[in-house]
């Protein structure tokens, strides 16, 4: 069997965060190698790291030990812009610009790191749409007019519309439907099977859609039994 | 009770001065009477009203005898670090160490408006003239500390307040100042609507102070007028070259040189 590509390989993490009790480790020398067309589910309780995981790994968060590289190179010869570019992090919760959905599914040319790149055309919003159940929601509608699980779809979409090599999804089907999150869940599993690397943490049961599922608990992280 | 006048001007004694002091003692035990828990503050309101304002007073008629450019130039050094101080107490939300931020907003705003208006529009001789100079730098700083606080405050609360959507830009890989450009927007607008209110309003709801100082002693309400306009443009130039230095200055001390945005629970 052909070994699998190593797109993002994380060494030691390693970052404390101060708490009522004093400091603690959230992540306690963290490994963690993401191969190419697979997709990880991190679970764990409440207030364990997940999040810290994946905002230190999309180098959003400052303080963190340990080393990062992407595709054999290390995170400290790229631009953090450029990285986040490639390592695409999603927050939990959906923040949306306020106008419409055209314009902030279109957000992420208007920034300067991709100055030169060619923006999706309106058929290419309008498919990314359609592929989340929101064929529904004009292009033009305003954002204040959206659900919270529309806006969470539409944030999702826009993040595969940049078409990044890591996808690090922070909760993505928290605020949605069972309908819609396995809308959302079938087109993350595209996005590893056409040849990138997913993180997804997640409370809910496992939808099998996943490869691996790691358990984060006091700064350690260990494979699940499947 | 009799009146004195000089060039023009009634001269108020120490009696009246007194007499209208028996307004804030109403005032005060209104305030006592109602429980409302100001009657300490304005008590020591009153006092500093009466310390600070005979301090000047006294101030401007040494500087005016003495008539050097080097006095000028420390009072407006002293005005300028006390307003920095100022500014930095009404933004509390605002990170530490934006000391220089404000000093530098206030300095080039003071510097760049009190000369522009005495040389150019008043044609002041010497360019130091401390009548004309230390008044004026007075209203510039003072009108321009309103509108700095006010956009400080406002930045660090509004990308506070945005936090959310600083994240998800940031995790699009948005610079620092892409990030916060709604924040700063918020920021500036919100530094100016003083000095758009008092443009509004000036001469329908209120008669501006210089104006009323210049008519009460005596000059030709027209001429007092042409001073006013003066000002008034003075002082929205002020504000907004002051507020755009100190919130340039100031925004990315909420994120890292890395450009992470540095939310509640990251701060120090």
């Amino acid at each position: 069997m052909p070994e699998t590509p190593s797109i993002l390989d994380a060494r030691a993490l390693t970052i404390s965060r101060r708490v009522d009790v004093g400091l603690i480790r959230v992540l306690d020398g963290v490994d963690i190698t993401l191969e190419a067309g697979t997709l990880t589910d991190v679970v764990g309780p409440s207030g364990s790291g997940k999040s810290t995981l994946l905002l230190a790994l999309a180098q959003l968060l400052p303080g963190v030990e340990g080393t990062l590289a992407l595709g054999g190179r290390s995170a400290d010869t790229i631009d953090p812009r450029l990285w986040r570019m490639r390592v695409a992090y999603l927050p939990q919760r959906s923040a949306l610009q306020p106008g419409s959905v055209a314009s902030n599914l279109a957000l992420p040319w208007r920034l300067k790191v991709r100055t030169g790149a060619p923006a999706p055309d309106e058929s290419a919003l309008r498919a990314a749409l359609d592929r989340v159940r929101l064929a529904d929601v004009a292009l033009d509608r305003d954002v204040t007019r959206l659900s919270e699980g529309q806006a969470a779809r539409i944030t999702f979409v826009r993040t595969l519309l940049t078409a990044p090599r890591v996808l690090l999804l922070d909760e993505p089907d928290a605020a949605l439907d069972a309908e819609s999150s396995a809308e959302v869940g079938r087109a993350t599993r595209e996005f590893a099977d056409a040849g990138g690397a997913v993180v997804r943490v997640r409370h809910h049961v496992a939808d099998g859609l996943a490869d691996r599922r790691l358990r984060l608990e006091h700064g350690h992280l260990t494979e699940v039994a499947s | 009770m009799t009146t004195q006048l000089a060039g023009g001007v009634v001269l108020i004694g120490w009696p009246q001065l007194l007499l209208a002091s028996g307004f804030i003692f109403v005032t005060g035990a209104l305030a006592l009477w109602m429980q409302l828990g100001v009657t300490k503050d304005l008590a020591i309101g009153a006092v500093r009203t009466y310390v600070q304002l005979l301090l000047l007073g006294l101030v401007l008629g040494w500087a005016f005898s003495v008539n050097q450019w080097w006095v000028v130039v420390g009072i407006l050094a002293l005005m300028t670090v006390a307003a920095a101080r100022i500014i930095l107490k009404r933004a509390p939300d605002a990170p530490s160490g934006l000391f220089w931020a404000a000093v530098t907003s206030m300095a080039v705003t003071g510097i760049t408006v009190t000369f522009a208006v005495t040389g150019l529009v008043i044609g002041a001789d010497p360019w130091y003239s401390p009548r004309y100079v230390i008044p004026i730098a007075g209203m510039v700083l003072g009108n321009s500390m309103t509108g700095i606080a006010l956009s400080l405050e406002r930045v660090f609360s509004d990308l506070d307040a945005r936090a959310d959507e600083v994240l998800a830009m940031s995790a699009l890989g948005a610079t620092p100042w892409e990030a916060a450009h709604p924040s700063i927007r918020t920021a500036l607008r919100a530094g100016l609507i003083p000095a758009i209110n008092s443009m509004a309003a000036a001469g329908i709801v209120f008669i501006p102070g210089m104006m009323t100082g210049q008519i009460l002693a005596g000059a030709d309400p027209l001429e007092a007028t042409k001073y006013q306009i003066v000002v008034m443009l003075m002082v929205a130039a002020a504000e907004v070259i002051g507020a755009v230095i100190a919130v340039l200055m100031s925004y990315k001390r909420r994120f890292t040189a890395d450009g992470v945005f540095l939310e509640k629970g990251l701060r120090d």
